[in-house]
């Protein structure tokens, strides 16, 4: 075996991890998905072993799907229970073996991922338990890793995808894709969970774990095979377009030592072109008769990342498109963001009378953005004794490192 | 030049809990170590790594099952390089990602057969 190179693709096992857990689980069913991801380690551990020294063969992917799928007919056979096992009956063990192989390659690797997105974002699961259960079965994180980027103790990443696992094994559920009738249905929920999973990443109070930028990755991953593929809605467009448009202002959005810099302050010109443009482009593919949130979130931030500047924006076009969010869905959130853009459009008065009102409301109490956002206008009203004072009210509500040290930058800027 | 026989043991021991991404990462770290010998011109065979599997044959003939040893001083694998002495040989044993995964490398010369220097 002549090493044909000693680069992988980035990330190759964590895919290939996902692939092969996508397919050995629809051939094995969801009752064997333990047994199917143990062997899955069992063969990326093997790959890296034999591939360290004498580097990559020529096809690492088959490699590892032979590896793999041997290692778990091994197993069944040793356990005897090989015939029950597979789920495709009716069919000679060689048959079965070869559909299989078939869904290994790779124009047919989707339909086995897409089945497995449907699974992991099932219905009958929490929210918080498909995302968890999405990044380890599709994305092929580890536990730690999830942990890490989610803020949250190893275990209970564990036993929430535990859970999962028992709860879809016991209602037998088919790694199938979505019937017709209920397709709307089921996509919406995968949008939320790609939408909420592409946030925990993006979100700044999480810190910048750089496992953090590979989580919206997968979020976008994705949604861009689920846009390929004959399942997808203008909404999933939508929700493509916005998820790019915030991943192009990725680079920009922190320094060399990984401050926070506001959207204010950072260098347009290190935002992702590309990304940018890609993004626009989906957008165009998303038009709908009833636009969702997604589309007007995307058309927002699409708003930001066409703008040569902050005072360039156009925030009355912003403005108009909260207001139409605001009709769809009721969100302190959604105020928040309108007031700052009615502020910024030249109207702070306004905004500031927005804000206070905002204030009295329970949801907002300790929201750091508020007293934020109300500290901007007074710096845009050229009131730099109620900025300061506003920053001061924010700085204890601050709980990462890097929101305390965004606001302390300011405070300096202010008083100097 | 003298060439010494890396013999890699252990290390690796908790990579069974790793994520897809961690394993990438160590194999990374050798092929560029490797990579980066032969470059340098002191890796003469990057090796290969040897399965945790086989057989001991005795001297009676009768054949012992592997494993043979914990799995902390098992062979895993072994490479081949030239340095002008066994210090220098043990520096770049140092270098190796050995160390780093909690393994150990014994660094063995090899004779110089008839070659007179």
């Amino acid at each position: 075996m002549k090493p044909a190179t000693n680069q992988l693709v980035e990330h190759f096992f964590r895919h290939e991890s996902a692939n092969l857990v996508a397919v050995l689980t629809r051939a094995f069913g969801i009752r064997r998905i333990n047994l199917v991801e143990d062997m899955v380690q069992v063969a990326m551990l093997e790959a890296m072993h034999a591939w360290k020294q004498r580097g990559v063969p020529e096809n690492p992917a088959a490699w590892i799907h032979r590896v793999a799928k041997n290692r778990i007919l091994d197993y069944l056979r040793r356990e005897k229970t090989y015939e029950k096992a597979i789920t495709l009956s009716g069919q000679s063990i060689d048959e079965q073996e070869s559909i299989v192989d078939q869904w290994l390659e790779e124009e047919q690797l989707p339909d086995s991922l897409l089945r497995m997105i449907f699974v992991c974002c099932h219905p009958s699961l929490e929210r918080k338990t498909q995302i968890a259960l999405t990044l380890k079965t599709l994305c092929g994180f580890g536990i730690s890793e999830i942990a890490r980027g989610l803020l949250l103790p190893n275990e209970t990443v564990k036993k929430r995808i535990q859970r999962a696992k028992n709860s879809l094994a016991e209602s037998n559920v088919r790694i199938e894709l979505p019937s017709a009738d209920q397709l709307t249905q089921r996509l919406d929920v995968v949008h939320d969970v790609l939408y909420l999973m592409f946030n925990e990443g993006y979100s700044t109070s999480h810190g910048t774990e750089p496992i953090r930028d590979d989580i919206c990755e997968e979020a976008a991953r994705l949604c861009y095979l689920l846009c390929e593929s004959p399942f997808s809605a203008p909404t999933t467009k939508a929700l493509l377009a916005l998820l790019l448009f915030h991943a192009a202002r990725f680079d920009a959005r922190t320094d060399e030592a990984g401050t926070i810099i506001l959207l204010e302050d950072q260098d347009r010109s290190k935002w992702d072109h590309r990304l940018i443009c890609a993004a626009q482009s989906w957008l165009a593919k998303s038009k709908s008769d009833q636009p969702t949130t997604f589309h007007l979130e995307a058309a927002i931030a699409m708003q930001h990342c066409i703008a040569p500047s902050v005072e360039e924006t156009n925030w009355d076009t912003i403005v108009i498109l909260y207001s139409r969010l605001l009709q769809l869905r009721e969100s302190p959130i959604y105020t928040l963001n309108r007031a700052i853009a009615v502020g910024q459009a030249g109207h702070t008065r306004e905004a500031m009378a927005q804000l206070q009102s905002l204030q009295n409301h329970e949801e907002m109490k300790h929201y750091l953005l508020l007293d934020c956002a109300l500290a901007r206008m007074y710096e845009l009203d050229g009131n730099t004794a109620k900025a300061i004072d506003s920053y001061l009210i924010a700085l204890p509500k601050a709980v990462a490192p890097h929101e305390k040290e965004v606001l302390e930058k300011k405070l300096r800027k202010l008083t100097e | 030049m003298p060439k010494y026989m890396f013999v890699y043991r252990g290390g690796h021991e908790d990579m069974e809990h790793s994520s897809p991404e961690q394993m990438q990462q160590v194999m990374q770290m050798w092929m560029d170590w490797i990579q980066g010998g032969v470059e340098a011109g002191w890796m003469v065979d990057g090796g290969d790594a040897l399965k945790p599997g086989g057989a001991i044959v005795n001297s009676d003939l009768s054949i012992t099952d592997g494993p043979f040893a914990e799995s902390k001083e098992l062979v895993g694998g072994y490479s081949m390089v030239e340095a002008p002495d066994l210090a220098a040989a043990i520096e770049i044993a140092k270098g190796s990602p050995m160390p780093k995964s909690g393994g150990t490398v014994e660094v063995r010369e090899l004779p110089n057969l008839g070659k007179q220097e």
